[in-house]
């Protein structure tokens, strides 16, 4: 047996020094490329996600702007413990820049080093999505190598819609989070420095996602989905968040999941369709008060509900769909979105492969079975 | 289907297009008119904020309550306090609804619901914890709003008021109206729990935070919680995050905003604008419809101004009425 108590391990500018341990590593020991410029990350934390009327007509929990914080404040000691330097952030007025200030500032007086360099991105502040469009942007144009996302699905979403290639993991913060896998924050954020500083390789780190696009009149308005989207009778956007299941007609789904809440369980609870699984699937619904094929659905938190179901089919990929229902509204994600009206043609089409998650599973797995964390702290991959 | 896509009918939604503008024509020529020296103390105006009141106000029946705020012409005018009679007392005459002696921040009729507006900050919340309470034993399903400001937000009394609905489950609501600034201070400088949701939360109540420049958010949002506070659901609070047109009071300089940040979002988050968008878009409404509306309240805040002006100031005997009441 090998003693590693004397050994180090240089991989490029990557230094581990490793303790004592009772198995060879050097087995395990592969070449990896690592970027020596300045290796970043993203964070995008809603501080208004979770806030909306299921409160009230369910029992959604609201996290709290402090816990929110210390999740960013987990995410931050993880990455840079994989040898993260700098963070980018976006800037809110929702508190929980406030709170990371004074939690930085106070944990730099007990330990030296423990987080990275943290920057919020020049972007405007408005309280609306607008702000997280263009601090993901930001993002992307400075290099970063992924982007951590703390929100629900509809925070989710909106990062997808700019970030490219850029990959995101997402942390869940908001109501219904079928998109962000429920995990805790610290790991996310270990998996995300691993892989942002090339420690797992990219076949490995990164997951490839399938994603809903939604047209009207052949791109006049257009706007996508990353889990379902909704065709409800309704016909204003009101209070966004969508929660009466009397109205809904038809729903098209990336995957559909039995493990979660809201629109998409709908699917889920009929045939379930996983996130690897080639294309997605397509419901028809009905009043359930004309219909006897009924299904119970958990909804929003705590509240489940009486959908009415005709029938379902597989969603092919690259195949466009055109809406059965003449009016109404849609909800992209669980929120009301878009109105539309005779006069339209609506088309939704799924795409396969359309944008990049981190795969936190498989990035843990591969550092447990590659012993990637073995030895003394990561050295700052840096500047 | 009906060609209507919005859960109120034509007529209800000219009558809140007209209850929105009422209060728009009125803080603007009050505006002008305190230019000019004829109103006494202190105004502070409304404008831009009409979405909230009248999304909440929609959904209140005569028995409710309300306890409003320094800022509460437009809780007025929502809850039916005459137009003609408000003016008069902010004007300090003896027409005026509380007889010229209360001015713009003690408008109140109590015939209306309408408790009061307060110059006391976070004073409203208690006294609708009372009517709430009151309600909650006459058993008839009235309940009782709490408007607030951010600033006063922060006040005990509003805090102790959140602890006291909540353990005796009255049947409240309290609206947080978030314009950003308390008097001159944004609220990033002046609340330490950055979410009123969180606040909530903290006191065992939900709490949701609409757009309260959209009015059908808040009206959607508001009809859920008042609907749940009616069926005994307990408290809740609502913050409408918002945008004040004017200053704190009026004669503000407003240093503390930034350059064009008023015309700016006057340009862009007008809620009466984006209302009548919404309508007329959908064709429910007709742009003649709106113009017709406002031809008629340009009139009638023209006459209560004029009638205003006309009316009698109080007389010295009238400082020795209204101070007790014989229940």
């Amino acid at each position: 047996m090998f003693d590693f108590r004397f050994v180090v391990w240089t991989l490029c500018t990557l230094t581990i020094k490793c303790k004592p341990s009772p198995v060879n590593l050097s087995s395990k020991q592969h070449s990896l490329s690592i970027n020596s410029s300045t290796i970043s990350v993203g964070i995008v934390a809603n501080p208004v996600s979770a806030r909306d009327i299921r409160r009230v007509i369910a029992n959604a929990t609201s996290l709290q702007v402090s816990d929110r914080a210390n999740i960013v404040m987990c995410v931050l000691a993880a990455v840079r413990a994989c040898g993260v330097k700098r963070v980018l952030m976006m800037p809110e007025n929702g508190g929980i820049r406030s709170l990371l200030k004074r939690g930085l500032q106070r944990e730099q007086k007990l330990c030296d080093n423990r987080f990275p360099e943290l920057e919020m991105t020049d972007t405007q502040i408005s309280g609306t999505v607008d702000d997280t469009f263009a601090a993901t942007q930001a993002m992307v144009d400075s290099g970063v190598k992924a982007i951590v996302v703390l929100g629900g699905d509809g925070t989710h979403r909106a990062v997808a819609k700019v970030c490219g290639q850029v990959p995101i993991a997402g942390i869940s913060t908001g109501t219904n989070n079928a998109f962000p896998e429920h995990r805790e924050p610290t790991i996310t954020g270990l998996a995300v420095g691993l892989a942002a500083t090339g420690r797992i390789p990219e076949s490995v780190a990164f997951t490839l996602n399938k994603l809903l696009c939604v047209k009207i009149n052949d791109g006049e308005r257009s706007d996508i989905a990353l889990v379902d989207v909704v065709v409800s009778t309704e016909r204003y956007i009101g209070a966004r968040a969508l929660w009466r299941t009397d109205n809904l007609r038809e729903i098209f789904v990336t995957f559909a999941d039995p493990e979660v809440i809201g629109m998409s369980a709908i699917a889920g609870l009929l045939e379930p369709v996983s996130r690897n699984d080639f294309g997605g699937l397509h419901v028809l619904l009905d009043d359930p008060e004309v219909t006897e094929n009924l299904l119970q659905v958990p909804i929003a938190p705590g509240l489940i509900s009486t959908v009415g179901v005709q029938s379902w089919q597989q969603l092919e990929p690259g195949i466009p769909f055109t809406l059965r229902q003449s009016s109404g509204i849609i909800a992209l994600d669980g929120e009301r979105e878009l109105e539309f009206g005779p006069e339209d043609t609506v088309q939704v089409t799924l795409y396969e492969k359309a944008f990049r998650t981190v795969n936190v599973g498989a990035c843990m797995r591969h550092t447990g079975q590659h012993r990637l964390l073995v030895g003394a702290p990561l050295e700052l991959l840096a500047t | 289907m009906s060609d209507n896509p919005f859960p109120l009918s034509r007529d209800e939604l000219l009558n809140i297009y007209q209850t929105m503008r009422t209060i728009r024509e009125f803080e603007e020529r009050v505006h002008v008119e305190f230019s000019r020296g004829d109103i006494p103390g202190f105004v502070h105006l409304y404008a831009g904020e009409e979405a909230s009141a009248t999304g909440i106000m929609t959904h209140l029946r005569k028995d409710d309550r309300i306890a409003s705020t320094h800022r509460g012409h437009g809780h007025c005018i929502a809850k039916g306090v005459d137009v003609k009679g408000m003016m008069a007392e902010i004007f300090g005459k003896k027409t005026g609804v509380c007889g010229g002696k209360g001015g713009s921040m003690h408008i109140a009729d109590l015939d209306k619901g309408m408790m009061g507006a307060n110059g006391i900050l976070g004073a409203g919340a208690p006294l609708a914890c009372g009517a709430a309470l009151a309600a909650k034993y006459r058993d008839k399903g009235d309940i009782a709003i709490s408007f607030v400001g951010d600033g006063a937000s922060n006040q005990g009394t509003f805090l102790e008021s959140l602890n006291l609905a909540s353990i005796w489950n009255l049947p409240v609501v309290f609206v947080v109206e978030n314009n950003g600034y308390a008097e001159a201070t944004s609220v990033d400088w002046a609340v330490a729990c950055d979410s009123y949701v969180d606040r909530a939360s903290g006191f065992g109540m939900p709490g949701v935070t609409v757009d309260g420049t959209d009015f059908f958010a808040v009206y959607e949002a508001a009809g859920e919680i008042i609907r749940r506070a009616r069926e005994g659901g307990g408290p809740s609070l609502l913050e409408c995050k918002m945008i004040r047109f004017f200053g704190h009071f009026e004669g503000d300089m407003q240093t503390y905003r930034a350059e064009g940040e008023v015309d700016d979002i006057r340009a862009k988050r007008d809620c009466l604008k984006s209302f009548s968008k919404t309508v007329t878009a959908a064709g429910v409404l007709s742009q003649e419809d709106l113009e017709a509306c406002d031809m008629d309240v340009l009139s009638l805040i023209e006459e209560a101004v004029s009638s205003a002006l006309a009316a009698e100031l109080p007389i010295e005997a009238d400082l020795l009425t209204d101070v007790y009441v014989n229940y």
